[in-house]
């Protein structure tokens, strides 16, 4: 009960941050209401998914200031249990779902116990490397469909199909990743006003005095790297079903790694909102600019071009991310 | 007031009558949209870009009259069968990304209401946007993706106009048979047993991981050993490692299924690391991109590349020489076989549309599994295009064959492809062996 009540508690948020909060909630709730495009429909998605993972990836690396840039090995470990279970088993998605969290986590004690040895730059290069060795495995091997990756036949189900997780229409997806967005924000809710949060926080301040306090650093960074695990390897289960076609090259490139913590940092690492910030800002506008001037005659690359730009300038501006800005400005007003 | 409603229904009677007579203004010209899903940047923006200009050169050509070019699509101003409506052509960027390839088909089939898509080159990313096509039954003609699985999944929404891989592998072994029987002209029959090793490196996705295996499994059949085959990331910004992995097999023939920018580095890394083999052959995309060409020039002497389309079929085509030269004034190159294929797959949507007479997708469907398309309206050197309709290979055209080309130097000093493979139709002697590094 405890825990239920701390998750649904924001009232250390200034009020104004709970108004644009609550806008932005009902916004999400009614938004297939307003018969945007199907394109619009497909960004929003895109921009829950990368909330839930840059929450997933917040907790690690903005409450703990870990920097881990192999989360996409996770992402490809539920995707693939989903997409395995369904065309061999016929198990739905609820059931694989959990299945690939477990086995994410598992890895990710796996790895995190050898990898929290390391510090800074060494962590997040080795992070990096283990992603890319378990996208090579999956490469070669044939059980997972190696690189040709997995297909979850469109002929072969009749949507929707609520168990296994097959629609045809897009509004269903929305509508579930909707309800783990919202339920990701109450867990990290919960979990920064945790002990093991406040645990993270003071590791990340300062490591010698965390252990100084007898917390035990390494396992407190193995369970948050497990949590974050989780939180990610959902969204690669939902990733499966929403795509219908996995492969390592894909779902577990070193891009999707690289993105994931991009947003959390861009939106501002170590915030609740900074990770739905970076989203919001960053999936949108790759969206809409590769629409607007994607395949233009003449333009071909200028939305990448223009994308660059303006992640290089919000960095310039405020290293700690949109969600720093918004703090100066609020620092600046009340002095 | 009697007589005033009396009045009103007579004016609105004769008011309706001139209606009824007066003749109808003529409809808008009525416009077919096709969605056309192109790498366009990326490692493979190079093939996008060809890709491009041979799609909307077919949709000019379409579009206007052209009375010199013997071509059905040539000879009358859009689509006669829809009252000469015409092809518009909505270009959508997929990068090489399959999950964006798949947003894209949604969009351009809920948002733009396409009548159908062309698309879209990766394999990887074909197969995504094809389940997209096949779950909203929208019809999608791909021309220039060969993974062999992309038409075994029996889809009723999706028709293959290119060869795919097995085929174009097969005519490599085929060849490397004809070497050892004499059949290749300019080179005496060389003993099995000098070129008899094997070693391949492709590219890691659907496409490359497929040709891997294919070549694998032919080698076999064929009696050669294969003793060395590795996958590698078509990004990489280093293949040095991969380069010293086959020389150290010894191999007397590379075989190599590389997308643009891999090709350019491999063949550099090969010249870097003195490479030497016998024969060192590319399963077209890269190996024969003008790009690839442009870059190495003279250290391609030698490589052969499978492809469908050489300069040199202007030769023996003349429609291929037509189409060649518009196609040159419009980007200054020739055709080449990314975007003689893309050229194929568009005029196949036009074909398939003049013969539906409806952008109804069950008729688009229906015309498309009864099309007979002659070789003699094609660019490419086929039979013509026939959509299998049953079997394992459903919506696979039939009547494809490939083409195996070696860079050569011409007489004007310009490093160009020969045909060495139909030996029926060869060009020029085959350079044998590889003249090395």
């Amino acid at each position: 009960m405890e825990v239920l009540r701390n998750a649904l508690d924001f009232s250390d948020f200034p009020r104004v941050d709970l108004c644009v909060a609550a806008l932005v909630a009902s916004f999400l709730l009614i938004f297939p209401l307003f018969h945007f495009s199907s394109f619009a429909m497909a960004t929003m998605i895109q921009f829950l998914m990368f909330s839930l993972y840059g929450m997933g990836w917040n907790t690690i690396g903005g409450y703990g200031g870990q920097v881990d840039l192999g989360k996409a090995q996770y992402v490809g470990i539920g995707a693939y249990t989903t997409s395995v279970m369904l065309i061999r088993w016929d198990v739905p998605f609820w059931v694989s779902m959990p299945v690939g969290m477990s086995f994410a986590v598992l890895w990710s004690f796996i790895i995190g116990y050898p990898l929290f040895r390391l510090k800074g730059h060494y962590f997040a290069i080795a992070t990096i490397a283990t992603s890319l060795v378990l996208k090579d495995l999956f490469e070669v091997w044939d059980f997972v469909g190696a690189a040709r990756g997995l297909e979850i036949s469109p002929i072969k189900y009749h949507p929707p199909d609520f168990l296994r997780l097959i629609f045809k229409e897009d509004v269903y997806y929305y509508y579930v990743i909707l309800g783990f967005f919202f339920l990701g924000i109450f867990y990290v809710n919960w979990f920064r006003k945790s002990r093991l949060g406040f645990q993270l926080r003071s590791i990340k301040d300062n490591e010698d005095v965390a252990r100084s306090l007898g917390i035990n650093v390494h396992w407190a960074k193995v369970k948050t790297y497990a949590i974050a695990t989780a939180f990610v390897s959902l969204v690669g289960s939902f990733h499966a079903c929403y795509i219908k076609n996995i492969e390592p090259e894909d779902t577990m490139s070193l891009d999707i790694s690289i993105l994931i913590a991009l947003m959390a940092m861009l939106g501002g690492a170590g915030s609740l909102w900074g990770p739905i910030i970076g989203a919001g800002v960053l999936i949108p506008l790759k969206s809409y600019l590769k629409e607007w001037l994607g395949a233009k005659a003449g333009l071909v690359g200028i939305d990448l071009i223009i994308y660059a730009v303006i992640i290089m300038l919000i960095s310039a501006v405020e290293p700690r991310g949109i969600w720093g800005i918004v703090e100066k400005a609020r620092r600046r007003r009340s002095v | 007031m009697k007589r005033y409603g009396m009045t009103l229904m007579v004016v609105f009677g004769i008011l309706a009558l001139m209606g009824l007579l007066m003749p109808s203004p003529a409809p808008a010209a009525r416009v077919v949209k096709i969605g056309v899903i192109y790498p366009l940047t990326g490692g493979a923006a190079a093939a996008g870009r060809e890709l491009r200009a041979g799609a909307e050169l077919a949709a000019e050509i379409a579009n206007g009259v052209m009375a010199d070019l013997p071509m059905t699509m040539a000879k009358n101003s859009g689509i006669k069968s829809l009252g000469g409506a015409k092809i518009k052509l909505i270009f959508k960027d997929h990068e090489g990304n399959p999950t964006l390839g798949a947003d894209l088909a949604k969009k351009l089939i809920l948002d733009d209401k396409v009548d159908g898509i062309l698309g879209c080159y990766h394999s990887s990313v074909t197969k995504t946007v094809s389940a997209v096509c096949e779950q909203y039954g929208v019809p999608m003609i791909n021309g220039t993706s060969t993974s062999p699985a992309l038409t075994k999944r029996g889809f009723k929404w999706f028709w293959r106009t290119t060869p795919h891989d097995r085929w174009f592998t097969k005519d490599l072994f085929e060849l490397l048979k004809g070497l050892t029987e004499g059949k290749v002209r300019g080179v005496k029959a060389v003993p099995k047993k000098d070129i008899i090793n094997l070693a391949s490196a492709c590219e890691k996705t659907e496409w490359g991981s497929h040709v891997s295996r294919l070549i694998e499994g032919l080698a076999k059949e064929y009696g050669f050993k294969l003793r060395k085959s590795l996958l590698y990331a078509a990004k990489a910004a280093d293949l040095s490692s991969e380069v010293r992995s086959l020389k150290a097999a010894r191999p007397d023939v590379m075989l190599f299924a590389s997308y643009t920018s891999d090709a350019i580095l491999m063949v550099k890394t090969l010249k870097a690391q003195k490479a030497n083999p016998k024969i060192i052959w590319g399963q077209d995309a890269g190996f024969e991109k003008p790009e690839f060409r442009n870059t190495l020039g003279g250290d391609i002497v030698g490589i052969l590349t499978r492809t469908v389309f050489l300069p040199k079929v202007v030769e023996i085509k003349a429609i291929a020489g037509k189409v060649n030269a518009l196609y040159k004034k419009k980007t200054g190159n020739d055709l080449g076989g990314a975007s003689a294929r893309a050229f194929t797959g568009l005029q196949t949507w036009v074909h398939v549309l003049e013969k539906a007479g409806s952008t109804k997708p069950a008729d688009i469907q229906k015309a498309a599994n009864s099309i007979k398309i002659p070789g003699k309206e094609l660019v490419v050197p086929w039979a013509g295009i026939k959509f299998s309709t049953s079997g394992e290979e459903l919506g696979q055209n039939v009547l494809g064959s490939g083409l195996i080309g070696q860079y050569q130097k011409g007489k004007d000093g310009k490093v160009g492809l020969e045909i060495v493979y139909p030996f029926d139709v060869s060009s020029a002697d085959m350079i044998f062996p590889f003249p090395g590094y």
